[in-house]
């Protein structure tokens, strides 16, 4: 084997490897992005309640993670994924609070919050009794509305802890906060859904679930 | 019955995932076709560098135009205007014009000047 074969060779062999954990690096991400992007759009929709919207911002927080952290270390991703799609939720409500203020202007009505039907824009049903899939729906209905109604904190919080399964750590750093604060925004959160929802969530026992 | 904190949670989690299965098709494959545009940013991750300086660049040009606003003192304009203004009255007087073209003839004359005092001196 002459000089120049050999460098070809161990140039080729470079390539090789290189080309390897770039598709490794890709089957990494396509997997964490594939198990991520459903919950990662229902948190995003019930945050800022427009399915559309939600997408673009599921989209961007999928963009910025490729470009930005692909090249840490894959048990990162979920809660820097999460912190740039909180992120993106708060700039989406900054936005909307200086639309709103410019539509108000001008002498429109705001889009109102309560516009949203949920009903409306939840998807057809998929195996399910009537009865079932009508107290179902109703129940994260009523659960949407109220995490909605939260304090941004708050929802940010118990979403991540709850929704997502993060850890108080993980959320912490999604929230970009500290530990002590996941858990008052958690528990804060959590009694403040339970005495929203006990009108709406009869207990197993068919009884409404507070007031007993 | 009343739920305590982790059965609130619990149950809550459990409407969220039957929310979540329940996604249909179209909205599932906009996640999708997001996510292959997403991972495509691998093969090109040098596109858009130019683009992360752009708003930082923005935001330095805004605020040098603003602090040479702001430093300026507003005294510049009036000495700057009777300069101006004198500058067009030599330009726009015909004996200043004469003067200027003969600029050479007159500092050969301070020079020879100077010299013909240091002689005498």
């Amino acid at each position: 084997m002459d000089v120049n074969t050999a460098v070809f060779a161990v140039s080729c062999s470079g390539t090789s490897t290189t080309g390897t954990r770039a598709l490794q690096k890709e089957r990494q991400l396509n997997q964490f992005l594939a198990g991520v992007e459903r919950r990662a759009l229902r948190i995003a929709e019930i945050a800022v309640r427009d399915r559309d919207e939600a997408l673009d911002l599921v989209q961007d927080a999928m963009i910025k993670l490729v470009r930005n952290y692909s090249g840490r270390g894959k048990e990162e991703w979920t809660p820097l994924f999460y912190r740039i799609l909180q992120n993106g939720v708060r700039d989406w409500h900054r936005r909307q609070a200086v639309r709103n203020r410019v539509i108000v202007w001008f002498g429109r009505k705001p889009k109102d919050d309560n516009d949203y039907d949920p009903v409306a824009a939840a998807p057809d049903p998929i195996g399910r009794a009537p009865d079932e899939e009508l107290q179902n729906s109703e129940a994260m209905n009523s659960l949407e509305t109220a995490v909605h109604g939260l304090p941004a904190r708050q929802r940010e919080a118990f979403m991540l802890r709850t929704f997502e399964g993060l850890d108080v750590a993980g959320t912490a750093v999604a929230m970009g906060c500290s530990q002590g604060s996941v858990k008052t925004h958690y528990s804060r959160a959590v009694h403040a859904l339970r005495a929203e929802l006990q009108e709406h969530w009869p207990g197993e026992d068919g009884s409404k679930e507070g007031g007993r | 019955m009343k739920y305590t904190d982790e059965q609130l949670s619990t149950r809550a989690k459990e409407a969220f995932d039957e929310s979540v299965e329940k996604l249909d098709a179209s909205t599932l494959s906009k996640l999708n076709r997001s996510r292959h545009k997403a991972l495509a940013e691998l093969a090109h991750p040098a596109r858009h560098q130019w683009l992360r300086w752009m708003p930082a660049t923005g935001i330095a040009a805004a605020v040098l135009v603003a602090v040479m606003i702001m430093q300026s003192p507003s005294g510049v304009e009036d000495v700057i205007a009777p300069a101006n203004v004198t500058d067009m009255e030599i330009l726009l007087g015909e004996d200043s014009i004469e003067m200027l073209e003969d600029l050479e003839f007159y500092s050969w004359l301070d020079l020879a000047e100077l010299e013909t005092d240091n002689d005498v001196g």
